[in-house]
């Protein structure tokens, strides 16, 4: 015990271990810097931005930027800030979620346990849907939305995020349920429980921490969606990405690097925030995504 | 209640064939144990018996009834699975009210039932827990519950012991063999576990390959074996497999083999010998039938000395286990524990061959069938 | 419901399936139904589709007047397009190394019994929770050539430190690199450490006790085990790569000129504001080439894995 206790306490290993906390706290800077900088720049006026640096403190908190960008700075034609085109994005988001989040967890259970001829095929051929570059779709989407009279409106949006989100929550319900026993429904079948009894009363019950990584996973991914956004929305239907965009680039006047930068935050928020608070459950859907179970 | 009837019950996915033609029939309230090594098909029977798996071929009968395409829930079967399969979120009651609140049965009659099951395995103070806050031994007993409370025409038992420690294997044991004499309900009962087979079953399929080996009663199975395979899988330790050679004396086949000198040992059936005069064949002799020379024996019909040389023993308690080695084959002998013997003694044992059998060396048929 | 079946010659009997099926034998197939339609026809129908397309001469309009390969041989000696795949294999290239580094080390070193580790880790993986347009917009500021980092440096004592990356073609990929990087590298951190508290820690001490040190450990023993990770954040961030269009979009919008163009500008540009669908969907096929290339050899290594288990 004297030897280990020793050991860890020799110089060379007090020395690094506080070369290890140098560094990841120099990382950790890296990674916050911007941050900081959008913050710090938000609350500067155009004057301190000029004359100071990126990391200058700001001399008095000004909020006028933020107000700006909320409610009147200009997006492209009009000047309404980027509060309606937050709005929007709230109005795709959550049927999309829902949505999604519902057909992956019917199709999750049953491409894990009512199997049949082909399901899973297709759970494959769904898997590869989740990793083709949209790029490819655009263009007959864009005309199907058009025959189906959605063009430009917040359900086509929603439509094209439940059909390609679908992939995905599909993924994640699998991979979970792969992992309940396949006795556990069996014997809800012999206790007489049909397919809809099973999933409600048995199933779901269960499935809280899957449902969560899911929805952040969802909303996350459509709130910062940008390409169908743009694609796909007409001009008042645009999600805030797009408005984001089009603010930044919009060379009306002066540049307001205050006003690009109070708008990105708020563009942020709701996905940082949830990250904030259930970080856990958002990192759980990354790596779920990635290793798959 | 009900009997069982599976005729020609053939099972494929794709090119493999898991069942290759069932055929067994049970009476009424008996004990039917499915058992055999894993990848056998026991499961996939069991689970085309609950009708959880679509049989390809043949079918299924319940109290006379072709149930082959019915679904789960109209068998009226009842299943206790190796996990248990306790739904999680639900409490030890409603574990065991599911199926009757799926069968539409008022609520007062549920909680009467849940009761007198409750009552009837000792679990009424759990009643109130979720499945977590259970041991694994309380698990088992709730899995029971829930079978029981439906009160079904047959009991099936997917390897309910297999998770539990010896001792709580043990007790359970002789609890579902209770149980069974109480209820007189059909039971079909998959394990892999041999003695759990011997014990508890009025009668044992042994299944290898997809097929039935022998379908008896667990004496049938342990005297009178099949095949090779079958006497090799019951009994532990398992039946002495022994190369011997089929001679001539006084006018009768016997068997000869190498220990530390030549030895013969009479057969009762030597005429099955007769067409092998001169091959070698197995000889099967369990270990309890070698045993250290004991007075009331001696000079019986079937009854042989002979010298050996003790490889290792292993003391059991009950028993001491000498293991020696003829014509290459390792042979357990059970002996008392007081006939002392030390590894490289040569030493006196007596072979009963008055129920050995013997099988063919290429086919590991019977011979003496 | 049973038949003799006298003429087979077995005589056993032989139970008929029912002809009709409940609802409940639907109910699976009818559930996955939605999916499996819009698969077929919004995934693989589209794809079909977009490949017509690039056969054709449709401009504003789809027209269905074949031209062979014409498309794609213009994709192929039109300079933008080259510019945008030459700028994907750079950016592709060092954004995938760097953040495999970054991520690899990053996670190692937290791996250490790091206090406040959760705090630490939280700071390294917020960028991945936010807009690539966000992303873009911050570092827009941040790199811009007069007033952000350049003239920080200058204020700190460089005078002549020089910055202007964003505004130089021959540079301004790089911007693109370093923006994705910050964003994508924790990810590729919080893989890699999920990785590293996966590793059977029974096999880190067999290795101590075979006199194996920490740096031999990870050598030796830990990072080899991670192959799958490390083959996951690689199809991962290849995949962000080739798919990256927001980025370009808010940080440089291909500028200066088209010079850090990414294929995906290239078609969205052609196809949407060009009215050129013919060659926006030749270069969407040709993405989904790449994409394909990497994709298959993975998924065909996963599956057989899991048929093994």
């Amino acid at each position: 015990m004297s030897n280990i206790a020793k050991r860890q306490t020799s110089t060379l290993d007090k020395v690094l271990r506080v070369a290890l906390y140098v560094t990841l706290l120099a990382m950790a800077f890296v990674y916050l810097a911007p941050f900081i900088v959008m913050l710090l720049t938000s609350l500067k006026d155009v004057e301190e931005i000029r004359t100071g640096t990126l990391l200058s403190l700001p001399a008095s908190l000004d909020f006028y930027a933020w107000g700006k960008a909320w409610s009147g700075a200009c997006t492209g034609g009009t000047c309404e800030g980027i509060a309606p085109y937050f709005l929007n994005s709230f109005q795709i988001v959550i049927p999309a979620v829902l949505i999604s989040t519902i057909v992956g967890a019917l199709n999750g259970y049953v491409i894990s346990h009512w199997k049949f001829r082909g399901s899973n095929f297709f759970f494959a051929a769904l898997l590869l849907g989740c990793f083709i570059p949209f790029q490819v779709i655009l263009l007959p989407m864009a005309k199907t939305l058009g025959w189906l009279g959605v063009a430009n409106t917040t359900s086509g949006l929603v439509f094209v995020h439940v059909v390609y989100g679908v992939a995905f929550t599909t993924l994640f319900f699998r991979n979970f349920y792969q992992a309940v026993p396949a006795e556990l429904v069996k014997a809800a079948r012999l206790d007489g429980a049909g397919f809809f009894t099973i999933f409600y009363r048995i199933i779901l019950p269960i499935s809280t921490p899957i449902i969560v990584v899911t929805i952040i996973w969802q909303f996350t991914q459509i709130w910062n969606d940008f390409l169908f956004g743009v694609a796909f929305s007409g001009f008042d239907t645009q999600p805030v990405t797009v408005a984001l965009n089009n603010l930044v680039n919009t060379s009306f006047g002066g540049k307001e690097y205050n006003v690009d930068m109070a708008a990105a935050i708020i563009a942020a928020l709701p996905t940082l925030l949830v990250y904030v608070l259930a970080g856990k459950y958002f990192v759980r859907g990354l790596t779920a995504g990635a290793v798959k179970g | 209640m009900a009997n069982l009837v599976i005729e020609n019950v053939k099972k494929r996915y794709g090119q493999n064939e898991i069942l290759k033609g069932i055929n067994i029939s049970i009476e009424t309230g008996e004990f039917l144990i499915l058992v055999g090594p894993s990848g056998c098909g026991k499961s996939t029977l069991m689970n085309s018996i609950a009708g959880l798996e679509e049989v390809s071929d043949g079918r299924i009968m319940i109290d006379g009834q072709d149930v082959t395409f019915a679904s789960p829930k109209d068998r009226d079967i009842a299943m206790v699975f190796q996990s248990y399969a306790l739904y999680p979120n639900m409490t030890v009651a409603e574990n065991i009210s599911f199926g009757l609140e799926m069968r539409k049965v008022p609520k007062e009659e549920r909680e009467k039932e849940v009761s007198r099951v409750a009552d009837m395995l000792q679990i009424g103070h759990l009643l109130k827990r979720k499945p977590a806050q259970l041991s694994g031994g309380q698990r088992q007993r709730v899995a029971m519950g829930r079978a029981l409370a439906r009160r079904p025409k047959m009991y099936l038992f997917d390897e309910p012991l297999s998770n539990l420690d010896a001792k709580l294997r043990v007790e359970m044991r002789t609890e579902i063999k209770k149980l069974h004499q109480k209820l007189g309900t059909t039971i079909v009962y998959v394990t892999h576990d041999q003695i759990e087979a011997m014990t508890l079953a009025d009668r044992i399929a042994v299944m290898k390959d997809g097929e039935v080996q022998q379908l008896g009663t667990p004496q049938e199975i342990y005297d009178d074996p099949a095949n090779l395979f079958v006497a090799g899988f019951m009994g532990s330790p398992a039946m002495n497999f022994i190369p011997a050679q089929v001679v001539e004396q006084n006018g009768v086949c016997a068997l000869s083999l190498k220990t530390q000198s030549n030895v013969v040992l009479p057969f009762p059936k030597p005429d099955a010998l007769s067409g092998h005069l001169g091959q070698t064949v197995l000889l099967g002799l369990r270990p309890e039938m070698i045993t250290e020379p004991q007075p009331h024996k001696e000079g019986l019909e079937f009854v042989v000395k002979a010298d050996i040389e003790v490889e290792v023993t292993e003391p059991m308690g009950a028993d001491t286990m000498i293991v020696t080695r003829i014509e290459n084959a390792e042979v357990n002998c059970r002996s008392n524990p007081a006939y002392s013997a030390q590894p490289g003694d040569t030493i006196a044992m007596m072979f009963d061959t008055s129920k050995a059998v013997v099988f063919d060396c290429e086919t590991e048929e019977r011979l003496d069938k | 419901m049973t038949t003799k079946s006298a003429n087979s010659g077995s005589g056993m009997t032989q139970s008929r399936r029912p002809a009709r099926l409940s609802l409940a034998d639907w109910m699976p197939k009818l559930v996955m139904a939605p999916t499996v339609i819009t698969t077929i026809v919004c995934i693989y129908g589209y794809m079909i589709w977009t490949a017509v397309l690039s056969f054709t001469n449709s401009r504003m309009l789809p027209t269905y007047k074949f031209v062979g390969t014409a498309q794609y041989e213009r994709l192929f000696e039109n300079d933008r397009w080259l510019v945008a795949l030459s700028n994907l294999g750079v950016f592709g290239g060092l954004f995938i190394l760097i953040c495999l580094f970054l991520g690899v080390m990053l996670a190692i070193f937290l791996d250490q019994k790091i206090r406040a580790e959760g705090a630490i880790r939280t700071i390294y993986l917020y960028p991945m929770a936010i807009s690539f347009i966000v992303t873009g917009t911050a570092w827009k500021w941040l790199l811009n050539p007069t007033n952000g980092i350049e003239k920080m440096m200058i204020e700190f004592g460089f005078e002549d430190f020089k910055f202007n990356w964003l505004s130089d073609p021959d540079m301004v990929v790089y911007c693109l690199v370093i923006a994705a990087v910050w964003q994508a590298s924790g990810f590729v951190m919080a893989l890699f450490l999920a990785g590293l508290r996966g590793v059977d820690g029974e096999m880190i001490k067999a290795a101590q006790l075979d006199g194996a040190g920490i740096f031999t450990t990870y050598r030796r023993i830990i990072l080899p085990s991670l192959k799958p990770v490390f083959f996951s954040a690689l199809v991962i961030l290849s995949h962000i790569a080739i798919k990256s269009f927001d980025l370009v979009a808010s940080l440089t919008n291909g500028g200066p000129g088209y010079s850090s163009d990414l294929p995906a500008n290239f078609m969205y540009t052609h196809a949407f504001n060009r009215s050129q669908m013919g060659l926006g969907s030749a270069s969407a096929m040709v993405m989904l080439g790449c994409v394909l290339a990497i994709l298959i050899p993975y998924l065909y290594s996963e599956l057989r894995g899991e048929r093994h288990e």
